[in-house]
């Protein structure tokens, strides 16, 4: 081999060599530096993490949200990043107190605890990150980021100025209601603690709210990376809640309250032909971005929460079993002696007045509990029990709101019934009730007999598909006949009355009640519950509306605090829900 | 000599010769490892490359997620009842009573319509994600399950899991 070709092979090889060299180099540059311990995540690069869907809106009829979800941050401490000889904790502490509020000294006890406890953790085991504050309001968060950064870039050079590379700012979303105390006492809320739903819809529909959490499998390998399936969203609802309508429902129970010192008000308002509750106003209601704020009293829907014995409101569901019975007519004369003996016990009228023989229609004008008794015992107790509980007294409505009260009815079944019961059932003594019971058996009346299933929800979106509710009915107790019978006599009861509810050009079907308060001493007219159910406009029900005031002092009696009530709702309502007084929509619709 | 060892020695090369072409062949070799370990280099830091885009738009989307609805949320307020009544107020306005207003029939209006919150639904933007096998399956994969699939259909049995 000459000398020429020996210094080839020698260059190729040299080369060969060299590069090989820098390959070994370079892998033995790799495996020593800091970064390889990066790599070792790579031999297990799979780990698993459980992906909560973000929680499904509510909105109203209309389309406004009534619950939806903001952007909130946890502020955290890396602990691996903090050296205390720097003097990091104490300015970390510092600057959270000083823009996000946490107390300095609760947030260097516990980074000191938590950094201790990882000293004497094995590897791997101990706490990465420390959580000394969440839900901080973007605002909060926002000028803390931006101080941090802006001190970092300062202290960048100085090795000996403390460092607030541990403060890990991270958003994650929280509960909002915009409308705050709108509707509190329907929507409920979520909890900070435990992130589930209570009392109203939240927590009725939670878990279709909350959606299903999914476990998904992630690689930190890049190359690993996987179509991740898209995790749903919970399920969206929207409510039959009229936003204005709920808004002016509680500006007028407010106001009723406030005037009438009240210690509480209700106003009820639902659809007779669908069972949708356009509206139900509570007081005390809550802001519902603040729930801690307020004691449990403030939770509960006082509407379906809580039966009360509503008194003579009752008597429309009694004289309407009677007509159904084909017992009595409109104009059926009863003589009224002022008392009647029921089983031993003695009813009174509520004036303790006789008024001689009467109609049915005056039954209901003069509210008299004789009468109404009379014809409890003409119908005989298990005919009479039978209508209370095919109108739904004493049962549950279902409807979709958390924590219903099925009130109470003690019927011939109950050991203790006595004929006694029967006759103070009959006037709505003795017998409890939610506002949404007696909507729903009112709703028979209103709508041509056939009873309807008040409820909450009109449609769900699930999975980016709107899910209309079908109507549900809730059975026939009366006949159509039966219904115009009684609307008709109520709306003769209520003119001749001149009563506080009459909303002028609009014909209205109504009944007041006033229901005396069980004390230990017995019944008393001291303390009070007073209502008022109508509907209107009778020959098209659109809607009937239930008020219900607590203990009203200025006045104990219904007819003269919740049917004015009433009528400034009616005066309202038409106005919200774009009905004519009646000659107008007549004449309207005959064009 | 005979003639064969004669046509041998005329043929034979120079050892020098046989070894450059040795070493010739062995480069060979190694240039063709060398290729297709630079593709698969290539690929694996494609493939990486886009790994890492897929992370950052899966961030990006539960970012943008938050953002619509903290945005959402943030609209509801602006128009919140007690928002819409103070705005109300200052512009003058007042709430009308029963006897103030002007019903009127318009012909065609359907009047205000329901809530309608559904998009498109979700079912078909999934499908459309998914990806095609071409983009999942690594050669071998494909060539055992078509060979399953060729062992199904020849009544043979299963030969052996694809993926």
């Amino acid at each position: 081999v000459n000398k020429e070709v020996r210094w080839r092979f020698t260059f190729v090889g040299a080369s060969f060599a060299f590069v090989g060299l820098m390959i070994i180099f370079q892998m033995i540059r790799l495996q020593v530096s800091e970064s390889a311990r990066d790599l070792e995540k790579f031999d297990d690069p799979w780990y698993e993490e459980v992906i909560y869907p973000v929680r499904g809106q509510i909105f109203d009829r209309w389309g406004t949200l009534l619950a939806g979800s903001k952007v909130v941050y946890e502020v955290g401490l890396e602990l691996n990043y903090i050296d205390l000889e720097r003097g990091d904790l104490p300015k970390i502490a510092e600057v959270i107190h000083d823009y996000v509020g946490t107390k300095k000294k609760e947030i260097v006890t516990n980074a000191r605890v938590a950094i201790a406890e990882n000293e004497e953790a094995e590897e791997g085991e101990g706490l990465v990150l420390l959580v000394v504050d969440d839900y901080v309001p973007a605002d909060a968060a926002q000028r803390l980021e931006e101080y941090i950064t802006q001190y970092n870039d300062q202290t960048w050079n100085d090795a000996n100025a403390p460092k607030l590379w541990a403060i890990q700012i991270s958003p994650h979303l929280a509960r909002s209601y915009p409308e705050k105390d709108l509707a509190s006492n329907i929507l409920g809320f979520v909890s900070l603690m435990d992130g589930r739903g209570h009392f109203g819809v939240e927590e009725y529909y939670d878990g279709v709210l909350a959606g299903e959490p999914q476990v998904v499998k992630l690689s930190s390998n890049p190359n690993m990376v996987e179509e991740m399936r898209a995790i749903p969203p919970g399920t969206s609802l929207i409510l039959t809640i009229d936003r204005e309508i709920q808004a002016t429902a509680e500006a007028i129970i407010d106001e009723a309250v406030d005037q009438m010192g009240a210690d509480t008000g209700t106003i009820g308002i639902m659809d007779p032909r669908t069972g949708e509750i356009l509206a139900i106003a509570t007081t005390p209601r809550l802001d519902l971005n603040e729930y801690w704020e307020y004691n449990e009293g403030y939770f509960p829907n006082r509407g379906v929460g809580y039966a009360y014995e509503t008194g003579s409101v009752f008597k429309v569901l009694t004289m309407t079993m009677a007509l159904n019975e084909d017992l009595v007519e409109a104009n059926t004369t009863y003589t009224d002696y002022g008392v009647l003996d029921v089983g031993g016990a003695l009813i009174w009228n509520w004036d303790r007045n006789a008024r001689g023989v009467v109609t049915m229609t005056d039954c209901l004008q003069y509210s008299l509990n004789t009468c109404l008794a009379q014809l409890g015992l003409d119908l005989t107790p298990v005919v009479f029990y039978r209508y209370m509980h095919e109108f739904g007294i004493g049962d549950p409505t279902y409807i979709d709101l958390a924590g219903e009260d099925p009130g109470s009815l003690r019927d011939t079944n109950h050991p203790l019934w006595s004929w006694s019961d029967l006759g103070r059932n009959t006037f709505g003594q003795g017998v409890s009730s939610t506002v949404v019971q007696m909507l729903k058996a009112v709703s028979a009346l209103a709508n041509n007999g056939q009873m309807v299933s008040p409820h909450l929800v009109k449609a769900m979106v699930v999975n980016g598909k709107q899910h209309d509710i079908q109507i549900q009915s809730a059975g026939n107790p009366i006949a159509k006949k039966t219904a115009r019978q009684i609307t008709d006599m109520l709306v003769v009861s209520l003119e001749k009355e001149s009563s506080d509810a009459l909303v002028p050009g609009y014909t209205i079907a109504g009944k007041t009640g006033t229901g005396e308060i069980a004390t230990e001493e017995g019944y008393t007219l001291e303390e009070t519950n007073a209502s008022f159910v109508g509907w209107g406009p009778v020959d098209d029900p659109r809607f009937i509306v239930y008020v219900w005031l607590e203990k009203p002092k200025t006045d104990i009696w219904g007819s003269k605090t919740a049917a004015k009530v009433f009528s400034r709702m009616v005066e309202r309502l038409v106005v919200l829900m774009n009905l004519p007084p009646d000659e107008l929509r007549l004449t309207l619709q005959g064009n | 000599m005979n003639r064969g060892q004669q046509l041998i020695q005329a043929y034979r090369q120079a050892p020098w010769r046989q070894q450059v072409q040795w070493i010739g062949l062995f480069l060979i070799g190694v240039i063709f490892l060398a290729v297709i370990a630079g593709l698969y280099l290539s690929i694996t830091a494609r493939a990486a490359e886009h790994g890492r885009r897929i992370q950052a738009i899966r961030l990006a989307k539960e970012t943008t997620e938050k953002e619509i609805q903290d945005l959402e949320s943030r609209l509801a307020e602006l128009t919140s009842i007690e928002r819409m009544d103070e705005i109300t107020d200052e512009m003058g306005f007042h709430v009308v009573n029963e006897n103030q207003v002007l019903y009127l029939i318009v012909p065609g209006y359907p009047g205000r319509q329901l809530a309608w919150e559904a998009t498109q639904p979700e079912g078909e933007l999934e499908s459309q994600a998914d990806l095609p096998p071409e983009f999942t399956q690594s050669l071998l994969e494909w060539l055992g399950e078509r060979i399953s699939q060729w062992a199904g259909e020849a009544g043979i049995g299963e030969l052996g899991g694809s993926r």
